[in-house]
């Protein structure tokens, strides 16, 4: 009876055995008894013939041409992996100094003002009308020139027609909408033209959702003056911002970078962190605060400050 | 970085029948296996910067798909959560298809037709369905399957014992139909 006992026991292996699933001293011992063993070899042979039946099957459903194009397309428009950090340390200060020597600089002061304006208002009104309800995660990764570097690649992506956007509407609630559910924490988008007042510097765009840490990120785009700002809003859970130069206003961090000449702002608050980037090109990178340093936008200015 | 992403393009391609044969046995509908290989590669195409170099891509992408089809079955059958078990399900162990009163022969001699083993496969519930084809047709390690699937791999060689078991009495059944006609 032994020696039964033995041969069920190495009948029950040898699906493992064929699977690929056994190493060292187990594997040997069936081998050994498969070569010795006529009515275990036996149902070696018919498993494996099974086995054979069911893989010969292969591919189960081919898959059909119109959907192999339409994948095609999706692997086209896929964004590639971010690179390493670019050198991204255009600090505030030097750009200061490079910006007094600018003779251009009053001439346009006003177009300074008005992308101001527009970015304090972004921030202000983001920092504030964004609602969560995020299982928020204390170990907070190092990760925001990742998170910043993501923004700056799906920037400039959009620009290049290669992320289009998911939901195209100037209206922050349609837009609110659409994110609801989609995303693991919540995004209310507020209507500027209603807080910004007379002048309609912005001109919402739409959005769509990006890939960051294993899950997604909102990305939305804006217009302002035909130039195009971006603003990706994720759970600070995943990205915390850090590096460039820090400014604090109203309790809150900013840290200000310059990545492939985007200017880049971004900061946490509630349990999401932001990247804003913005495109002021043909004005070189000067930031808000070269801008706006000795002008009257003191809700806003007053509260800067470089950290030591 | 751009030959990654062209690797990263040719391999998922390289994965598309094999994707839409799981979808087909997950969803058993043409249309709903289509829109699930899409959002599972436009999930992988947005999740692809965070993937680990050297993480096996087709496993990944497997394992995306099950969880895209997960949440929408919770979503849709908001009920009890869905075990789809043939009221003949099989009480089984791995040794059952090695029974003596089976025609040892029959599995060597005669080749079922590539449609009946389909079929059969068709046949089964949906967690036999699902790991007979990441297992029989994908190749994919018991703790490969066991991240797929998020269950323990000792459930994986149970659950694949079993499943290979009624596979093999339905075939045979057929197999008997057919010669005795
Ligand atoms: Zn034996």
């Amino acid at each position: 009876m032994l020696e039964v006992n033995y041969c069920k026991r190495i009948q029950e292996q040898i699906a493992l055995y064929l699977d690929d699933e056994l190493e060292g001293q187990e594997k040997i011992e069936v081998q050994t008894h498969l070569q010795t063993c006529e009515s275990c070899k036996q149902t070696y042979e018919q498993v494996k013939s099974l086995l054979t039946q069911i893989h010969q099957i292969k591919p189960l459903y081919p898959a059909p041409i119109t959907l192999r194009k339409s994948i095609e397309k999706i692997l086209d428009d896929a964004p590639s992996p971010y690179q390493a950090s670019p050198e991204l340390h255009n600090k505030v200060l030097a750009i200061l100094e490079t910006a007094k020597e600018s003779k251009e600089r009053k001439a346009s002061k006003l177009y300074y003002k008005k992308v101001f304006v527009a970015l304090a208002a972004t921030l202000v009104i983001f920092v504030m009308s964004f609602s969560y309800w995020i299982n928020y995660n204390k170990s907070i990764s190092n990760s925001t020139s990742e998170f910043a570097l993501m923004a700056v690649d799906t920037h400039l992506r959009h620009q290049k027609g290669q992320l289009p956007l998911e939901i195209n509407s100037n209206s922050a609630e349609d837009i609110s909408k659409w994110f609801a559910n989609k995303l693991s924490f919540g995004v209310k988008l507020p209507n500027y033209q209603e807080v910004s007042g007379q002048e309609k510097l912005y001109q919402l765009e739409g959005g769509r959702l990006v890939g960051f840490k294993n899950d997604y990120a909102a990305y939305i785009s804006y217009k302002m003056q035909n130039r195009p700002i971006t603003l990706v809003v994720t759970s600070s859970s995943v990205a915390t911002p850090s590096g460039g130069e820090e400014i604090i206003s109203k309790g809150l961090t900013f840290h200000y970078s310059v990545i492939r000449d985007l200017k880049v702002i971004s900061w946490t608050d509630r349990g999401l962190t932001y990247a804003l980037i913005s495109d002021l090109a043909e004005r070189g990178q000067q930031s808000c605060i070269v801008c706006h340093s000795g002008t009257e936008d003191k809700d806003f200015i007053d509260g800067l400050k470089i950290k030591s | 970085m751009v030959n990654k992403d062209i690797d990263f393009r040719q391999v998922a391609l390289e994965h598309l029948d094999a994707l839409y044969g799981f979808a087909m046995v997950l969803t058993r509908n043409q249309t709903e296996a289509e829109d699930l290989v899409q959002e599972t590669y436009l999930r992988a195409m947005r999740a692809f910067g965070q993937l680990v170099p050297d993480s096996n891509l087709k496993s990944w992408l497997f394992t995306i798909m099950r969880n895209i089809w997960r949440n929408q079955i919770r979503h849709i059958r908001s009920g009890p959560q869905f075990v789809e078990i043939s009221s003949d399900e099989l009480q089984s162990n791995s040794s059952a298809y090695f029974e003596s009163d089976q025609d040892p022969h029959m599995l060597l001699v005669r080749k079922v037709e590539q449609e009946t083993v389909r079929a059969a496969i068709e046949k089964l519930p949906e967690h036999f369905r699902e790991i007979i084809v990441l297992r029989d047709l994908e190749n994919f390690s018991y703790q490969q399957i066991a991240n797929i699937l998020d269950c323990p791999a000792g459930t994986v060689m149970s659950r694949l014992a079993r499943a290979r078991t009624q596979l093999n009495i339905l075939l045979n059944q057929w197999q008997n139909l057919a010669t005795q006609r």
